[in-house]
Protein backbone atom coordinates (compact mmCIF):
# COMPACT_ATOMS: atom_id res chain seq x y z
CA UNK A 1 0.00 0.00 0.00
CA UNK A 2 2.67 2.41 1.07
CA UNK A 3 4.73 1.51 -1.98
CA UNK A 4 1.77 2.16 -4.29
CA UNK A 5 1.20 5.59 -2.71
CA UNK A 6 4.85 6.43 -3.08
CA UNK A 7 4.74 5.44 -6.75
CA UNK A 8 1.70 7.68 -7.28
CA UNK A 9 3.37 10.61 -5.59
CA UNK A 10 6.51 10.11 -7.66
CA UNK A 11 4.46 9.79 -10.86
CA UNK A 12 2.49 12.97 -10.12
CA UNK A 13 5.63 14.88 -9.15
CA UNK A 14 7.36 13.82 -12.36
CA UNK A 15 4.37 14.94 -14.42
CA UNK A 16 4.31 18.25 -12.57
CA UNK A 17 8.02 18.88 -13.13
CA UNK A 18 7.70 17.91 -16.78
CA UNK A 19 4.73 20.20 -17.27
CA UNK A 20 6.51 23.08 -15.54
CA UNK A 21 9.61 22.57 -17.64
CA UNK A 22 7.61 22.51 -20.85
CA UNK A 23 5.67 25.60 -19.81
CA UNK A 24 8.90 27.45 -18.97
CA UNK A 25 10.47 26.41 -22.25
CA UNK A 26 7.41 27.57 -24.13
CA UNK A 27 7.49 30.90 -22.32
CA UNK A 28 11.20 31.35 -23.07
CA UNK A 29 10.66 30.45 -26.73
CA UNK A 30 7.67 32.75 -26.88
CA UNK A 31 9.52 35.71 -25.39
CA UNK A 32 12.49 35.09 -27.70
CA UNK A 33 10.25 34.93 -30.73
CA UNK A 34 8.53 38.16 -29.92
CA UNK A 35 11.54 40.03 -28.51
CA UNK A 36 11.11 42.74 -31.11
CA UNK A 37 13.99 44.29 -32.94
CA UNK A 38 15.02 44.03 -36.53
CA UNK A 39 17.75 42.40 -38.56
CA UNK A 40 19.18 44.41 -41.43
CA UNK A 41 21.22 42.59 -44.07
CA UNK A 42 23.32 45.10 -45.98
CA UNK A 43 25.22 44.53 -49.22
CA UNK A 44 28.29 46.74 -48.89
CA UNK A 45 30.80 47.51 -51.62
CA UNK A 46 34.44 48.31 -50.86
CA UNK A 47 34.95 45.90 -47.95
CA UNK A 48 38.26 44.27 -48.81
CA UNK A 49 40.20 43.53 -45.62
CA UNK A 50 39.65 42.76 -41.92
CA UNK A 51 40.90 46.20 -40.91
CA UNK A 52 38.13 47.76 -43.03
CA UNK A 53 35.52 45.58 -41.38
CA UNK A 54 36.21 47.02 -37.94
CA UNK A 55 35.56 50.55 -39.18
CA UNK A 56 32.03 49.71 -40.23
CA UNK A 57 31.37 47.56 -37.17
CA UNK A 58 32.35 50.43 -34.93
CA UNK A 59 30.13 52.90 -36.74
CA UNK A 60 27.12 50.70 -36.11
CA UNK A 61 27.91 49.67 -32.57
CA UNK A 62 28.11 53.35 -31.62
CA UNK A 63 24.45 53.69 -32.57
CA UNK A 64 22.03 53.31 -29.66
CA UNK A 65 19.79 50.29 -29.99
CA UNK A 66 22.18 48.23 -32.11
CA UNK A 67 22.68 44.85 -30.43
CA UNK A 68 25.19 43.25 -32.77
CA UNK A 69 27.04 43.68 -36.03
CA UNK A 70 28.46 40.84 -38.08
CA UNK A 71 30.58 41.24 -41.19
CA UNK A 72 31.01 38.60 -43.87
CA UNK A 73 33.95 39.82 -45.95
CA UNK A 74 33.70 37.17 -48.65
CA UNK A 75 30.14 38.07 -49.50
CA UNK A 76 30.34 41.79 -48.72
CA UNK A 77 27.57 41.39 -46.19
CA UNK A 78 26.99 43.38 -43.00
CA UNK A 79 24.29 42.06 -40.65
CA UNK A 80 23.01 44.58 -38.11
CA UNK A 81 20.65 43.48 -35.36
CA UNK A 82 18.73 46.04 -33.33
CA UNK A 83 16.52 45.87 -30.29
CA UNK A 84 12.88 46.95 -30.35
CA UNK A 85 13.82 50.56 -29.55
CA UNK A 86 15.68 51.08 -32.81
CA UNK A 87 14.65 51.04 -36.44
CA UNK A 88 16.75 52.27 -39.33
CA UNK A 89 15.60 54.02 -42.45
CA UNK A 90 17.50 53.11 -45.60
CA UNK A 91 19.02 56.57 -45.92
CA UNK A 92 20.33 56.38 -42.36
CA UNK A 93 22.02 53.07 -43.10
CA UNK A 94 23.54 54.46 -46.28
CA UNK A 95 24.94 57.44 -44.39
CA UNK A 96 26.56 55.27 -41.72
CA UNK A 97 28.13 53.01 -44.34
CA UNK A 98 29.26 56.05 -46.34
CA UNK A 99 30.85 57.66 -43.26
CA UNK A 100 32.82 54.47 -42.73
CA UNK A 101 34.20 54.83 -46.28
CA UNK A 102 32.06 52.27 -48.10
CA UNK A 103 28.98 52.10 -50.31
CA UNK A 104 25.72 50.39 -49.43
CA UNK A 105 24.27 48.72 -52.51
CA UNK A 106 21.13 47.16 -51.13
CA UNK A 107 19.46 46.08 -47.91
CA UNK A 108 16.79 43.75 -46.62
CA UNK A 109 15.14 43.91 -43.23
CA UNK A 110 13.19 41.40 -41.24
CA UNK A 111 11.66 41.22 -37.80
CA UNK A 112 13.58 39.13 -35.31
CA UNK B 1 91.15 71.86 -41.07
CA UNK B 2 90.21 68.55 -39.47
CA UNK B 3 86.90 70.03 -38.28
CA UNK B 4 86.16 71.21 -41.81
CA UNK B 5 86.86 67.75 -43.23
CA UNK B 6 84.55 66.17 -40.69
CA UNK B 7 81.70 68.55 -41.54
CA UNK B 8 82.19 68.11 -45.27
CA UNK B 9 82.00 64.32 -45.00
CA UNK B 10 79.05 64.47 -42.65
CA UNK B 11 77.06 66.80 -44.87
CA UNK B 12 77.41 64.13 -47.53
CA UNK B 13 75.28 61.93 -45.30
CA UNK B 14 72.31 64.23 -45.26
CA UNK B 15 70.22 62.40 -47.91
CA UNK B 16 69.84 59.66 -45.33
CA UNK B 17 68.30 62.10 -42.89
CA UNK B 18 65.55 63.11 -45.26
CA UNK B 19 65.02 59.63 -46.56
CA UNK B 20 64.28 58.53 -43.02
CA UNK B 21 61.82 61.31 -42.29
CA UNK B 22 60.02 60.85 -45.57
CA UNK B 23 59.67 57.16 -45.00
CA UNK B 24 58.28 57.67 -41.54
CA UNK B 25 55.15 59.24 -43.03
CA UNK B 26 53.96 55.79 -43.87
CA UNK B 27 50.89 53.63 -44.07
CA UNK B 28 51.42 50.11 -45.54
CA UNK B 29 54.98 49.53 -44.36
CA UNK B 30 57.39 51.94 -45.97
CA UNK B 31 55.28 54.81 -47.27
CA UNK B 32 52.09 56.79 -47.02
CA UNK B 33 49.00 55.49 -48.77
CA UNK B 34 45.25 55.95 -49.05
CA UNK B 35 44.44 53.79 -46.07
CA UNK B 36 40.84 54.58 -45.19
CA UNK B 37 40.36 56.53 -41.99
CA UNK B 38 36.66 56.57 -41.23
CA UNK B 39 34.80 59.74 -40.32
CA UNK B 40 35.45 60.80 -36.70
CA UNK B 41 37.68 57.79 -36.07
CA UNK B 42 41.32 57.58 -34.99
CA UNK B 43 44.08 55.40 -36.30
CA UNK B 44 47.34 54.93 -34.41
CA UNK B 45 50.55 53.54 -35.80
CA UNK B 46 53.84 52.85 -34.07
CA UNK B 47 56.86 51.86 -36.07
CA UNK B 48 60.44 51.07 -35.08
CA UNK B 49 63.06 51.67 -37.73
CA UNK B 50 66.74 50.76 -37.84
CA UNK B 51 68.82 52.29 -40.60
CA UNK B 52 72.39 51.27 -41.36
CA UNK B 53 74.85 52.97 -43.70
CA UNK B 54 78.44 51.92 -43.92
CA UNK B 55 79.50 51.65 -47.55
CA UNK B 56 81.69 54.75 -47.72
CA UNK B 57 83.27 55.70 -51.06
CA UNK B 58 85.23 58.55 -49.41
CA UNK B 59 87.64 56.19 -47.62
CA UNK B 60 86.85 57.81 -44.27
CA UNK B 61 85.13 54.60 -43.14
CA UNK B 62 82.01 56.48 -42.13
CA UNK B 63 79.54 54.26 -40.38
CA UNK B 64 76.13 55.64 -39.51
CA UNK B 65 73.27 53.96 -37.69
CA UNK B 66 69.94 55.35 -36.63
CA UNK B 67 67.16 53.89 -34.53
CA UNK B 68 63.88 55.67 -34.86
CA UNK B 69 60.50 55.33 -33.21
CA UNK B 70 57.86 56.90 -35.42
CA UNK B 71 54.43 57.49 -33.91
CA UNK B 72 51.62 58.31 -36.30
CA UNK B 73 48.12 59.43 -35.40
CA UNK B 74 45.39 59.92 -37.99
CA UNK B 75 41.89 61.33 -37.62
CA UNK B 76 39.07 61.31 -40.13
CA UNK B 77 37.41 64.72 -40.42
CA UNK B 78 34.91 63.12 -42.78
CA UNK B 79 34.95 60.12 -45.08
CA UNK B 80 37.22 61.95 -47.57
CA UNK B 81 39.44 64.25 -45.51
CA UNK B 82 41.88 62.92 -42.91
CA UNK B 83 44.59 64.58 -40.84
CA UNK B 84 47.86 62.87 -39.96
CA UNK B 85 50.63 63.67 -37.53
CA UNK B 86 53.99 61.92 -37.27
CA UNK B 87 56.27 62.26 -34.29
CA UNK B 88 59.73 60.69 -34.57
CA UNK B 89 62.11 59.89 -31.76
CA UNK B 90 65.63 59.51 -33.12
CA UNK B 91 68.83 57.97 -31.86
CA UNK B 92 71.74 58.56 -34.25
CA UNK B 93 75.33 57.29 -34.09
CA UNK B 94 78.10 58.10 -36.48
CA UNK B 95 81.72 57.03 -36.49
CA UNK B 96 84.46 57.83 -38.94
CA UNK B 97 88.21 57.47 -39.30
CA UNK B 98 89.99 60.80 -38.83
CA UNK B 99 93.47 59.46 -39.53
CA UNK B 100 94.44 59.77 -35.87
CA UNK B 101 91.75 57.28 -34.93
CA UNK B 102 88.06 56.61 -35.03
CA UNK B 103 85.76 59.43 -33.93
CA UNK B 104 82.23 58.64 -32.78
CA UNK B 105 79.44 61.16 -32.32
CA UNK B 106 75.83 60.65 -31.40
CA UNK B 107 72.58 62.42 -30.66
CA UNK B 108 69.11 61.38 -29.58
CA UNK B 109 65.73 62.93 -28.85
CA UNK B 110 62.50 64.06 -30.47
CA UNK B 111 62.78 64.92 -34.14
CA UNK B 112 60.77 67.14 -36.43
CA UNK B 113 57.01 66.64 -36.41
CA UNK B 114 55.22 66.24 -39.74
CA UNK B 115 51.55 67.05 -40.18
CA UNK B 116 49.58 66.58 -43.35
CA UNK B 117 46.10 66.38 -44.74
CA UNK B 118 44.87 63.84 -47.25
CA UNK B 119 41.81 64.25 -49.40
CA UNK B 120 40.28 61.34 -51.31
CA UNK B 121 38.99 62.93 -54.50
CA UNK B 122 37.98 59.75 -56.27
CA UNK B 123 36.60 56.58 -54.78
CA UNK B 124 35.06 53.66 -56.57
CA UNK B 125 33.70 50.87 -54.38
CA UNK B 126 32.68 47.53 -55.84
CA UNK B 127 31.91 44.17 -54.30
CA UNK B 128 35.05 43.07 -52.42
CA UNK B 129 37.21 45.78 -53.92
CA UNK B 130 37.89 49.48 -53.89
CA UNK B 131 39.87 52.09 -55.80
CA UNK B 132 40.90 55.30 -54.14
CA UNK B 133 42.76 58.32 -55.48
CA UNK B 134 43.93 60.92 -53.02
CA UNK B 135 46.06 64.03 -52.79
CA UNK B 136 48.03 64.99 -49.73
CA UNK B 137 49.99 68.03 -48.59
CA UNK B 138 51.75 68.85 -45.40
CA UNK B 139 54.47 70.55 -43.46
CA UNK B 140 57.43 69.40 -41.45
CA UNK B 141 57.86 71.67 -38.45
CA UNK B 142 61.29 72.35 -36.91
CA UNK B 143 60.46 70.83 -33.53
CA UNK B 144 63.64 68.78 -33.23
CA UNK B 145 66.82 70.29 -31.86
CA UNK B 146 68.89 71.65 -34.72
CA UNK B 147 71.88 73.24 -32.99
CA UNK B 148 73.03 70.44 -30.71
CA UNK B 149 76.73 70.11 -29.96
CA UNK B 150 79.16 67.73 -28.32
CA UNK B 151 82.73 68.02 -27.04
CA UNK B 152 84.00 68.41 -30.60
CA UNK B 153 81.63 71.24 -31.46
CA UNK B 154 78.28 71.80 -33.13
CA UNK B 155 76.96 68.63 -34.68
CA UNK B 156 76.59 68.64 -38.46
CA UNK B 157 73.08 68.43 -40.03
CA UNK B 158 72.95 64.61 -40.35
CA UNK B 159 73.46 64.29 -36.60
CA UNK B 160 70.94 66.96 -35.68
CA UNK B 161 67.51 65.72 -34.65
CA UNK B 162 65.78 68.41 -36.66
CA UNK B 163 66.60 70.42 -39.74
CA UNK B 164 65.60 73.76 -38.23
CA UNK B 165 63.51 74.55 -41.28
CA UNK B 166 59.85 74.45 -42.21
CA UNK B 167 59.58 72.13 -45.18
CA UNK B 168 56.59 71.42 -47.39
CA UNK B 169 55.61 68.23 -49.15
CA UNK B 170 52.74 66.93 -51.20
CA UNK B 171 51.76 64.30 -53.68
CA UNK B 172 49.26 61.83 -55.01
CA UNK B 173 48.48 58.34 -53.81
CA UNK B 174 46.41 55.59 -55.37
CA UNK B 175 45.14 52.41 -53.73
CA UNK B 176 43.60 49.40 -55.41
CA UNK B 177 42.40 46.89 -52.85
CA UNK B 178 40.66 43.57 -53.34
CA UNK B 179 40.11 40.62 -51.06
CA UNK B 180 43.18 38.93 -52.59
CA UNK B 181 45.67 41.77 -52.91
CA UNK B 182 46.32 45.46 -52.42
CA UNK B 183 48.35 47.74 -54.64
CA UNK B 184 49.42 51.22 -53.52
CA UNK B 185 51.50 53.79 -55.33
CA UNK B 186 52.57 57.21 -54.23
CA UNK B 187 54.32 60.09 -56.01
CA UNK B 188 55.51 62.92 -53.82
CA UNK B 189 57.72 65.97 -53.81
CA UNK B 190 59.34 67.63 -50.84
CA UNK B 191 60.67 71.19 -50.77
CA UNK B 192 63.39 71.62 -48.17
CA UNK B 193 64.27 75.06 -46.91
CA UNK B 194 67.43 76.62 -45.48
CA UNK B 195 68.25 76.78 -41.79
CA UNK B 196 71.56 77.27 -40.02
CA UNK B 197 73.24 77.95 -43.40
CA UNK B 198 72.30 74.47 -44.61
CA UNK B 199 69.65 73.54 -47.12
CA UNK B 200 68.96 69.91 -47.98
CA UNK B 201 68.13 69.15 -51.58
CA UNK B 202 64.51 68.77 -52.60
CA UNK B 203 63.31 65.17 -52.89
CA UNK B 204 61.17 63.46 -55.50
CA UNK B 205 59.85 60.04 -54.45
CA UNK B 206 58.01 57.23 -56.12
CA UNK B 207 56.83 54.42 -53.88
CA UNK B 208 54.85 51.31 -54.68
CA UNK B 209 53.58 48.43 -52.57
CA UNK B 210 52.02 45.11 -53.46
CA UNK B 211 50.39 43.10 -50.68
CA UNK B 212 49.22 39.61 -51.59
CA UNK B 213 47.06 37.58 -49.23
CA UNK B 214 48.79 34.27 -48.54
CA UNK B 215 46.62 33.12 -45.62
CA UNK B 216 43.86 32.06 -45.49
CA UNK B 217 44.09 30.78 -49.04
CA UNK B 218 40.34 30.39 -49.30
CA UNK B 219 38.06 32.86 -47.61
CA UNK B 220 35.40 31.49 -45.31
CA UNK B 221 32.63 33.39 -43.62
CA UNK B 222 33.12 36.13 -41.08
CA UNK B 223 36.28 38.21 -40.70
CA UNK B 224 39.39 36.04 -40.43
CA UNK B 225 42.86 37.52 -39.90
CA UNK B 226 44.84 37.94 -43.12
CA UNK B 227 48.55 37.33 -43.68
CA UNK B 228 49.94 39.35 -46.55
CA UNK B 229 53.27 38.86 -48.31
CA UNK B 230 54.50 42.33 -49.14
CA UNK B 231 56.89 43.69 -51.73
CA UNK B 232 57.56 47.40 -51.80
CA UNK B 233 59.68 49.67 -53.94
CA UNK B 234 61.03 53.07 -52.96
CA UNK B 235 62.71 55.28 -55.53
CA UNK B 236 64.09 58.66 -54.46
CA UNK B 237 65.86 61.39 -56.31
CA UNK B 238 67.37 64.17 -54.26
CA UNK B 239 68.97 67.39 -55.43
CA UNK B 240 72.31 68.46 -54.02
CA UNK B 241 72.43 70.07 -50.61
CA UNK B 242 73.66 73.59 -50.21
CA UNK B 243 76.04 74.77 -47.48
CA UNK B 244 76.34 78.54 -47.11
CA UNK B 245 74.63 78.86 -50.48
CA UNK B 246 77.09 76.57 -52.27
CA UNK B 247 76.07 73.20 -53.65
CA UNK B 248 77.68 70.20 -51.99
CA UNK B 249 78.87 67.92 -54.77
CA UNK B 250 79.00 64.99 -52.37
CA UNK B 251 75.29 64.94 -51.77
CA UNK B 252 72.10 64.05 -53.56
CA UNK B 253 71.51 61.42 -56.19
CA UNK B 254 69.08 58.59 -56.76
CA UNK B 255 68.29 55.44 -54.83
CA UNK B 256 66.05 52.49 -55.52
CA UNK B 257 65.18 50.17 -52.67
CA UNK B 258 63.23 46.92 -52.60
CA UNK B 259 61.51 45.78 -49.43
CA UNK B 260 60.10 42.32 -48.89
CA UNK B 261 57.87 42.12 -45.84
CA UNK B 262 54.98 40.53 -44.01
CA UNK B 263 51.76 41.87 -42.55
CA UNK B 264 49.26 40.24 -40.24
CA UNK B 265 45.96 42.06 -40.49
CA UNK B 266 43.08 41.66 -38.02
CA UNK B 267 39.99 43.74 -37.42
CA UNK B 268 41.56 45.85 -34.68
CA UNK B 269 45.27 45.80 -35.37
CA UNK B 270 47.99 45.17 -37.91
CA UNK B 271 51.50 43.89 -37.23
CA UNK B 272 54.04 44.44 -39.96
CA UNK B 273 57.71 44.13 -40.76
CA UNK B 274 59.91 44.73 -43.78
CA UNK B 275 63.57 45.16 -44.67
CA UNK B 276 64.56 47.62 -47.37
CA UNK B 277 67.59 46.71 -49.49
CA UNK B 278 69.20 49.02 -52.04
CA UNK B 279 69.15 47.67 -55.58
CA UNK B 280 70.58 50.82 -57.11
CA UNK B 281 72.38 53.81 -55.61
CA UNK B 282 73.59 56.45 -57.99
CA UNK B 283 74.79 59.09 -55.58
CA UNK B 284 76.85 62.20 -56.21
CA UNK B 285 80.52 62.28 -55.19
CA UNK B 286 81.28 60.53 -51.95
CA UNK B 287 77.75 60.57 -50.52
CA UNK B 288 77.42 57.68 -48.10
CA UNK B 289 75.52 54.67 -49.40
CA UNK B 290 72.68 53.02 -47.55
CA UNK B 291 72.99 49.40 -46.39
CA UNK B 292 69.58 48.45 -45.02
CA UNK B 293 66.48 49.83 -43.34
CA UNK B 294 64.60 47.40 -41.10
CA UNK B 295 61.08 48.20 -39.96
CA UNK B 296 58.66 46.64 -37.52
CA UNK B 297 55.44 48.13 -36.30
CA UNK B 298 51.85 47.89 -35.23
CA UNK B 299 48.73 49.78 -36.21
CA UNK B 300 45.53 50.16 -34.20
CA UNK B 301 42.08 51.18 -35.22
CA UNK B 302 40.29 52.77 -32.27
Amino acid sequence: MKITNLKNILFKSTRLILASTLTSAALVWSSASFAGGTEYDLRVDGLACPFCAYGIEKKFTKTKGVESVEVDLKNGLVIVKTDESKTFKEEELKTIVHDAGFTMKSMTEKAR
Amino acid sequence: MARRTVNCCLVGLSPLLFFAIGSAVAAPITFNTALPVAKEEFLFRQQFINMQSGDDPSGAQRDRSENMSATTLAYGINNRLALFGVLPYRDIDLSMDMGSGKVSRSNSGLGDISVFARYIFQQNNQAGRTLRLAAFAGLKAPTGEDEASDSIGTLPPPLQLGSGSWDAFGGLVVTRQTLDYQLDAQLSYRINNEANHFEAGNVLRLDASLQKRIWPRELGSGVPGFVYAVLELNATSQEKNALNGTNDNNSGGTRILLAPGLQYVTRRWIAETAVQFPVSQNLNGTALELDTIARAGIRFNF
